[in-house]
């Protein structure tokens, strides 16, 4: 793994892969006119998306946060109290609207975050995932506003039947741009190495004279805005809205799997592991349905990733690739190998 | 370092690559299946989503038992115009998102002849979406609530004699129908907050209140509410003369519960949900069931069309008795019922026939003889149904009832 | 007022339930400073177990804990040795997501096995009750008051006055100098793990006897424990019990007096209140870093 700094420019190599990135996601959904294929694309970059977002909290600034499900499903509720309730319109008129959500959230979040990053490591967890519950119930009671149990719809696009997923998945498919693009800048700044400091050991960063408040605010609120960014896609796509989907436990949960098997920290792992692990996701929930089977292959796909590739598919690799090299005399330089803790370890007693 | 940044890239890049040769692969494979559909004389294939579990995996069972009832009767008699149906039934898990995925899968990845609608309003609002945006025919057993109908949905059928309003308006008409002296006076309505319970329980305590019945307690509780027990409490305190209470099922039977353990008993109790189910009496001992009102859309002994033979079948098929039939599965077999008929007028079955079939004309099935508005919420009313001596049983409008409302004795608890 | 008193003492009844799944979660979080992301389900695990035993073989909830104890005291060092064991030297965030990655597997299996149907254990006192004062008081609540007063007394025994409950205590405050001092903290830590599990399976039979349950209730349960865990500090036995009572009354009255949707959110707020007031919450020593 690398480690973020200031050192690190746009090299040729980066600027290939980009492209490169960006044309094959481009492509994509023209290759094929399934309609079932194209919304797992649609879901599985939303999902990379979501894991890069939660990356720059979870990852970087090693807050294991648990609860971005709350955000996802605060962008989802904007979204539909918008378009029905505000008179946006419908058509392309919606995608909009993300721009106003993502900003919001991140803003409305900041208080909270707060309140919350006054706490660390376990207490952290439990403090996130309490909230998205707070966030739920909230969903669930604020009936005027979210229709409570009776669900919301999100008035249907009238995209044409043949393509009707196609708009949807390109504007997934740039939010996840703007979200790799952000986690690059974080990582090429000083905010990457300030992050990186709280997460080896916060007090000594402070010490040190890192703003640690306002650093790991940032990454909160940015981390939070894309997150319901995504949340706001999806409402529009999926057009109706409950609160126990829209605000899903299993949301952080699957963009830390997919998180850790890609390799967290770094810029690619989280994409890695979402193109894994999300069209096997939506695979299951197409074909077995039930909910039972899936869960108990994720738990188990968790527990393999977490015991036999704590680091993830991209650090391994690249250490791989690495020992390779080695055996010719070119580059033997940076040997950093991430083995510090998972989170940072040891905050704790 | 550099080359370890890249390398990472790279393999990203392909994980893509590799999810677009699936795409590819995939892409060829449907095609092909696509292509023998042709054929001459295949089956004809019917999508469904069903709550095989979940919430309301419990209430979906007998609609379940319709369809496949349906489907086997069907085929029995040499299939739809030829062609066997045969069913493509899928779980939801009762999750309103993954009923969005099962339509879209049975129409555009299972291609699919033609789809029935899910279990409950909740699934049916984003289901029926899903069937218009492919022009699919949407005949529905159970989505009978405001929300459904508010979506001006041209291709969507509700396979019940009433929408879920008029359930409501049946019982008010009753007790507004007792004199004075009999009316209660006092009313109390705790609802889940669900669109099937709020929409009766919203239209009772509307004409009742109107009427002067007053409202001591009122309250809506999460559908996914399991402790009931507050609700209860505050419920025995207002003492209320009547109970209209909007319930799915089990809270119903948690309602009653806390009730007999209160030892307090109201003069009028109606739910909208769970005194239909059989098995109601084995839930709440058979003594507690007594007298309880709740309305119904069929009841075993109806002269519908096709009904005994429906009943015939279904004791055939499952055991039991006729009395033990749940209505959910009538209103399932309704469905299948109203593709025959329009196969026997049109001689054809595809989904724009249908759909501007059933908007013409009166269909008559178990259900009763149904015809529908621009919106496909259905034109007849429903009919009060109360537990008397053991057996549920049609009590008001007169016209339909097979027996006078007994008045509810005290809890046996 | 009577509607008031007769929600506090349902809310005292069931917050003792609380309290004694609560209390397992605290002294696991005591040896290995992992929140159990997992205890809601194994309390659901044990309400099905429970539930099985009775209808199909006729056990009644409160004996089949007598089976059910034992069980889960084993199930509970075999996840330590098998599981957080290896975790040690990497930081406790990773144990509480491999306990939440256990927990949704556990609910997967339960879902497969019981279909997510909603269950309740109805024996034949299910409905039964005394009126006390013209007060209703549950026999069903009554006794799982009881039972939950005699678990918590029993363990408090354990940890104050037995060799064990003192090496637990030792570990649960400083593991590396109860090492230097000949405490295999190991070995206590599996057992702290057992019984804080075995907690939740003496508790499983009375939830399923009060509540109807699915796998799904996992979460509900699991935002209360969370709860009552940073309320009472975490680490506190004294502080998890008080914060657990707290919350059976806080939902009750909410759920009775104002609407039963309010409940639960009623008693989050409370947490984040004392959260800005007190972040060590409102027993908690403050340890460094985590509250």
């Amino acid at each position: 793994m690398t480690r973020p700094g200031p050192h690190s420019r746009i090299r040729p190599a980066g600027t290939i892969q980009a492209v490169a990135f960006v044309a094959v996601v481009a492509v994509l959904p023209l290759v094929t006119g399934q309609h079932w294929l194209v919304s797992l694309l649609v879901f599985t970059v939303m999902y990379a998306g979501l894991a890069s977002a939660w990356n720059l909290l979870g990852g970087y600034a090693g807050y294991p946060a648990l609860g971005h499900g709350a955000f996802f499903g605060v962008g989802a509720y904007a979204m539909a109290i918008g378009t029905s309730h505000l008179g946006v319109g419908g058509g392309y008129r919606p995608f909009v609207l993300i721009v106003p959500i993502a900003v919001g959230t991140a803003l409305v979040v900041l208080p909270i975050a707060r309140l919350l990053l006054r706490t660390r490591a376990a207490a952290f967890a439990v403090l996130s995932i309490t909230l998205m519950f707070m966030v739920q119930t909230l969903a669930y009671n604020i009936r005027s506003l979210t229709g409570g149990s009776s669900g919301l719809i999100v008035p249907l696009a009238p995209f044409p039947a043949a393509t009707f997923e196609r708009p949807f998945y390109y504007a997934m498919a740039a939010l996840l741009a703007l979200t790799l693009a952000v986690c690059w800048v974080v990582r090429t700044s000083k905010l990457g190495l300030a992050l990186n400091a709280v997460r080896d050991d916060e007090d000594r960063a402070r010490g040190l004279g890192v703003q640690t408040e306002l650093v790991k605010l940032v990454a909160f609120a940015v981390s939070a805005g894309l997150t319901a960014a995504f949340g706001a896609v999806w409402a529009y796509y999926i057009s109706f809205l409950y609160p126990g989907f829209a605000i899903d436990p299993l949301l952080a949960l699957g963009a830390i799997l997919m998180a850790f098997l890609g390799g967290r920290r770094t810029l690619w792992g989280p994409v890695v592991g979402a193109a894994l692990i999300g069209p096997a996701q939506q695979y299951f929930a197409y074909r077995f349905g039930a909910s039972q089977l899936y869960l108990v292959a994720y738990a188990a796909l968790f527990l393999l990733v977490i015991y036999l590739l704590p680091e993830g598919i991209v650090p391994s690799l690249a250490r791989r690739l690495r020992r390779l090299r080695r055996a010719s005399p070119a580059a033997a330089t940076h040997d950093q190998v991430a083995t510090d803790s998972i989170f940072s370890a040891g905050d704790l007693g | 370092m550099v080359s370890n940044v890249a390398r990472s890239g790279w393999a990203a890049l392909a994980c893509l690559a590799a999810a677009l040769s699936l795409a590819a692969c995939s892409t060829s494979a449907a095609n092909s299946s696509a292509g023998s559909k042709t054929a001459s004389g295949p089956p004809l294939v019917i999508g469904v989503s069903m709550s095989l579990s979940g919430d309301f995996a419990t209430l979906a069972n007998p609609a379940l038992k319709g369809y496949k009832l349906w489907a086997s009767t069907v085929n029995a008699k040499g299939g739809l115009l030829g062609r066997k149906v045969s069913l493509k039934i899928v779980d939801d898990a009762s999750n309103p998102t993954q009923v969005v995925t099962n339509y879209e899968n049975l129409i555009t990845a299972d291609h699919v002849n033609l789809v029935f609608g899910p279990f409950s309003s909740l699934l049916t609002v984003p289901a029926a979406t899903i069937a218009k945006r492919f022009g699919y025919a949407f005949i529905e057993p159970s989505g009978g609530a405001p929300q459904v109908f508010a979506l001006h949905l041209h291709n969507l059928f509700l396979a019940q004699p009433a929408p879920i309003v008029s359930s409501g308006d049946a019982f008010a008409n009753y007790i507004l129908s007792l004199p004075t002296a009999q009316r209660p006076r006092t009313a109390a309505y705790p609802s889940a907050d669900d669109p099937f319970t709020q929409a009766i329980v919203g239209e009772i305590r509307q004409r009742l209140q109107a009427a002067g019945i007053k409202t001591v307690y009122s309250t809506t509780y999460a559908a996914e509410t399991v402790d009931l027990s507050p609700v209860v409490t505050r419920l025995v305190a207002a003492k209320p003369d009547l109970l209209v209470s909007g319930t799915g099922g089990a809270d119903a039977v948690a309602e009653v519960k806390g009730m007999v353990q209160a030892h307090f008993t109201p003069k009028f109790v109606f739910f909208t949900g769970g005194p239909n189910d059989p098995t109601f009496p084995a839930q709440v001992g058979p003594a507690n069931a007594e007298g309880i009102f709740s309305t119904g859309d069929w009841f075993p002994q109806a002269k519908t069309a096709g009904n005994a033979a429906f009943e015939k079948a279904y004791v055939a098929k499952y055991g039991g008795t006729a009395a033990k039939i749940d209505p959910a599965a009538a209103e399932a077999f309704a469905c299948g019922q109203l593709l025959e008929l329009v196969a026997h007028r049109y001689g054809k079955v595809d989904n724009a026939t249908i759909i501007s079939a059933l908007h013409h004309g009166t269909w008559p099935t178990v259900e009763g003889n149904l015809s529908w508005n621009a919106d496909g919420s259905p034109r007849g009313s429903d009919i009060v149904v109360q537990w008397v001596h053991g057996q549920l049983l049609p009590v008001y409008p007169s016209a339909q009832a097979l027996t006078k409302p007994i008045a509810k004795p005290a809890w046996a608890g | 007022m009577h509607l008031f008193v007769q929600a506090t003492i349902v809310g005292i009844l069931f917050g003792g339930v609380y309290a004694l799944i609560a209390s397992g979660q605290a002294i696991i979080f005591g040896v290995t400073r992992t929140v159990n992301f997992a205890q809601a389900i194994f309390t659901i695990l044990c309400a099905y177990l429970s539930y099985t035993l009775f209808t199909d073989f006729g056990i009644d909830p409160f004996l089949s804990i007598l089976v059910l104890v034992p069980a889960m005291f084993a199930f509970g060092i075999g996840i330590y040795v098998l599981l957080l064991r290896r975790l040690s030297r990497s930081g406790a965030e990773l144990g509480l997501l491999v306990l939440y990655g256990l927990g949704i597997g556990i609910q997967g299996v339960l879902d497969f096995v019981y279909k997510t149907n909603t269950q309740v254990i109805t024996p034949s006192y299910a409905n039964n009750s005394w009126t006390v004062a013209g007060y209703q008081i549950p026999e069903v609540r009554f006794f799982a008051f009881l039972l939950a007063v005699a678990v918590l007394g029993t363990l408090q025994l354990i940890r104050q006055r037995t060799k064990l409950g003192r090496a637990l205590r030792a570990t649960t405050q400083n593991p590396v100098a109860s090492r230097l001092l000949g405490v295999d903290v190991e070995r206590i830590s599996a057992i702290g793990m057992g019984l804080g599990v075995a907690a939740a399976g003496a508790a499983g039979g009375v939830f399923g006897m009060i509540l109807p349950f699915n796998g799904n209730t996992q979460y509900d349960l699991l935002s209360k424990l969370l709860s009552i865990a940073v309320l009472g500090g975490l680490l506190s036995m004294p502080g998890t019990i008080v914060a657990a009572v707290i919350l059976g009354v806080v939902e009750s009255v909410v759920a009775a007096t104002i609407s039963p949707d309010w409940s639960a959110f009623s008693f989050l707020v409370v947490l984040f209140a004392v959260l800005i007031i007190r972040p060590q919450g409102l027993f908690g020593r403050r340890l460094r870093g985590a509250l």
